[in-house]
């Protein structure tokens, strides 16, 4: 121990008269393990991001589209409109699929609302059941959403989104209060909690609720419905589910085998493949960011350790004289050279830690903080440091002590 | 038995084409405890002998012992250990380490002491700065130091490991003649503690401390 102490503080000694050198190599493996401890980090974040905004759609969700789509990522284009889902079929998805706990349709249209003096111009308004709250885990905040008996009754209630009731009625209790919704008056008997943009990048905020019948009779005065979104009793039924509300649908609006669908299923999960994507994306661009800056770190390491040797042959002769074999100088050569890299490796380490911490305290991701990348980045920098120290040493063992003691 | 034996010793470079032979035949005992100067013109081959004896090279033929040892067979490693027990080193330039302090540098050698005999290197160190005066200096660096200074440092790395044989290559060729004596002196009290003292020399007042001169000629003893 004492002699490794002794040998390293004379290598600090000499590597102190190299600073500038010095510095760059250790900035290059310090960029290295910061760019992997970083990007790990972030890649872990969003991925529970992600996780989080499948959770804010809802749990285990099915969409079921009228008509023939294609999705692009999160855009869903429509290919071909049909007129046949019908409130009848969910009903029927409810009672033929054991692997359906909840169905709730949707059916959208911007109108404009009006309160006293204030009009809202194009404001979304969604028809929708009364499990709509639960199949979206979107809960009301203040008063109730509405019932199957008020969706029967083609009863007008309404249900407001956070952003929609801050706009009509600012700091006014807006509950028992009546809005004209298309020049229909709606009596307002709920508010929704704030819940923003989701996977849909639809402001959830920014729309108004009222019964699926009432808004289909009322509203539009048509039979058929958008969507329905179908939550399985788990995530392993997932895909029965869908087989069989593909297979309910089929049957109920008659169709023939081999005749096309008239709706589509969309996985939720599915949605977030495109964030995947991105993710993967950043994961693959920060292992390159990681992977060149440790090749800088490890030039670095490699010529500021060629320089030493060189500016070191007088020492290595004398060494070399007094009983040091071979092996002795490469393994304090190899030694240096993982000083210099682990020192740059932990820096980076902390430095890593900070940035992500920062990252996530301003963009307001979520913590995660992955140990097996802090152990990666220590292992690459000690690695980078005894490869790029190789050669030196090698060449340092080539060194002949006549031939250095003579003059 | 003497502790150096050399038996017909050749040893020859090549220059490129040529083949340049700078040790011709050299036979040469040395006794335990004996004070040798090695003398003769530049280029006689006093340097290659030298580095021959202290295991440094080693002859192209002919046999070398050491102290009952054959070392002609010994592999590069071997020849390392048996440099770190047996033979302290001297030269004109000091050789000392830059970066290191004059303790440190006096401590070398121990760093490559093999397994066993440890004994206490620190303690050693210091009593051997006391030894050559500069027990005040441990701290210094060499670049701090006067070249007799330098040399007494290098004196003491020389003995750190107790060695059979001391070798300094023209010890006193950059120092004036009373810092010289000083070394010589220095030299002949470690001769009478029982060291073997080799020194080469073409400097006539040093190699009158030694017991016996061994003058070389053309890459032989000549007398």
């Amino acid at each position: 121990m004492k002699r490794i102490a002794l040998n390293l503080s004379i290598a600090l000694r000499s590597l102190y008269s190299f600073k500038l050198r010095t510095s760059l190599a250790v900035l290059g493996v310090l960029l290295g393990t910061l760019s992997l401890i970083v990007v790990s980090n972030l890649t872990g974040s969003l991925v529970k991001q992600g996780e989080k905004e499948l959770e804010k759609l809802g749990k285990n969700l099915l969409l079921v589209q009228s008509g023939t789509a294609i999705r692009f990522g999160m855009r869903t284009r429509v290919m071909s409109t049909a007129d046949t889902l019908k409130v009848a079929d969910i009903q029927a998805i409810k009672d033929h699929s054991p692997h359906v706990s909840m169905v709730a349709p949707t059916s959208t249209r911007t109108f404009p609302i009006r309160y006293g003096n204030i009009l809202l111009g194009n404001t979304i308004v969604t028809g929708t059941s009364s499990s709509f709250t639960h199949v979206r885990n979107f809960q009301v905040e203040r008063g109730r959403f509405f019932t199957d008996e008020e969706d029967e009754q083609l009863e007008r209630g309404v249900v407001l989104g956070s952003g929609v009731a801050r706009r009509l009625f600012g700091t006014e209790d807006p509950l028992g209060r009546h809005i004209l919704v298309r020049r229909v008056p709606c009596q307002v008997i709920g508010v929704m909690e704030e819940k923003g943009v989701d996977l849909s990048n639809v402001d959830q905020d920014d729309q108004v609720f009222v019964p699926i019948r009432t808004f289909l009779k009322r509203f539009v005065n048509q039979e058929h419905v958008a969507n329905i979104f179908v939550q399985t009793i788990n995530s392993e039924s997932m895909m029965a589910a869908k087989s069989q509300v593909e297979a309910i649908l089929r049957d109920r609006h008659n169709l023939q085998p081999g005749q096309e669908d008239d709706f589509t299923v969309i996985d939720s999960r599915d949605l977030l493949e495109l964030k995947t994507q991105t993710t993967s994306m950043i994961t693959l661009l920060g292992r390159i960011a990681a992977t060149i800056s440790f090749l800088i770190g490890a030039m670095g390491i490699l010529s500021i350790m060629i320089l030493i040797v060189n500016e070191r042959k007088e020492e290595i002769g004398i060494r070399r004289a007094v009983g040091s074999r071979r092996r002795d100088i490469v393994l304090q050569f190899l030694m240096e050279s993982s000083f210099i890299a682990l020192l740059g490796g932990m820096v980076g380490v902390f430095l890593g830690l900070a940035t992500s911490l920062a990252i996530f305290y301003f963009s307001g991701l979520p913590l995660s903080i992955s140990p097996p990348a802090i152990a990666l980045a220590f292992c690459s920098s000690v690695l980078v440091g005894i490869l790029a120290g190789i050669y030196p040493s090698k060449k340092a063992t080539t060194i002949q002590p006549i031939n250095i003691l003579r003059s | 038995m003497p502790l150096c034996s050399l038996k017909n010793i050749r040893k020859s470079y090549s220059l490129g084409q040529e083949e340049v032979e700078i040790l011709r035949g050299i036979s040469l005992e040395i006794q335990e405890g004996e004070f040798v100067a090695l003398m003769g013109p530049s280029g006689s081959g006093k340097t290659t002998l030298m580095n021959i004896i202290g295991c440094l090279d080693v002859p192209t033929t002919g046999e070398y012992i050491f102290a009952g040892q054959k070392v002609s067979g010994l592999t590069d490693d071997e020849l390392s250990i048996f440099r770190n027990e047996h033979m302290g080193f001297v030269f004109q330039n000091f050789h000392l380490l830059p970066y290191a302090n004059v303790l440190e540098n006096v401590l070398l050698p121990t760093l490559y002491v093999s397994g066993k005999k440890e004994g206490a290197p620190l303690k050693r160190a210091r009593e051997l700065l006391k030894l050559v005066g500069l027990e005040d200096r441990e701290r210094f660096k060499p670049s701090q130091l006067s070249g007799g200074q330098q040399q007494r440092v290098a004196i003491a790395r020389a003995l750190v490991n107790d060695p059979r044989l001391i070798l300094a290559d023209e010890p006193t060729g950059q120092l004036d003649s009373s810092t010289a004596r000083e070394i010589m002196d220095l030299l002949q009290k470690m001769g009478h503690g029982g060291k073997t003292v080799m020194v080469i020399t073409h400097d006539l007042a040093t190699a009158a401390y030694a017991e016996r001169k061994v003058h070389m000629q053309d890459g032989l003893v000549s007398g």
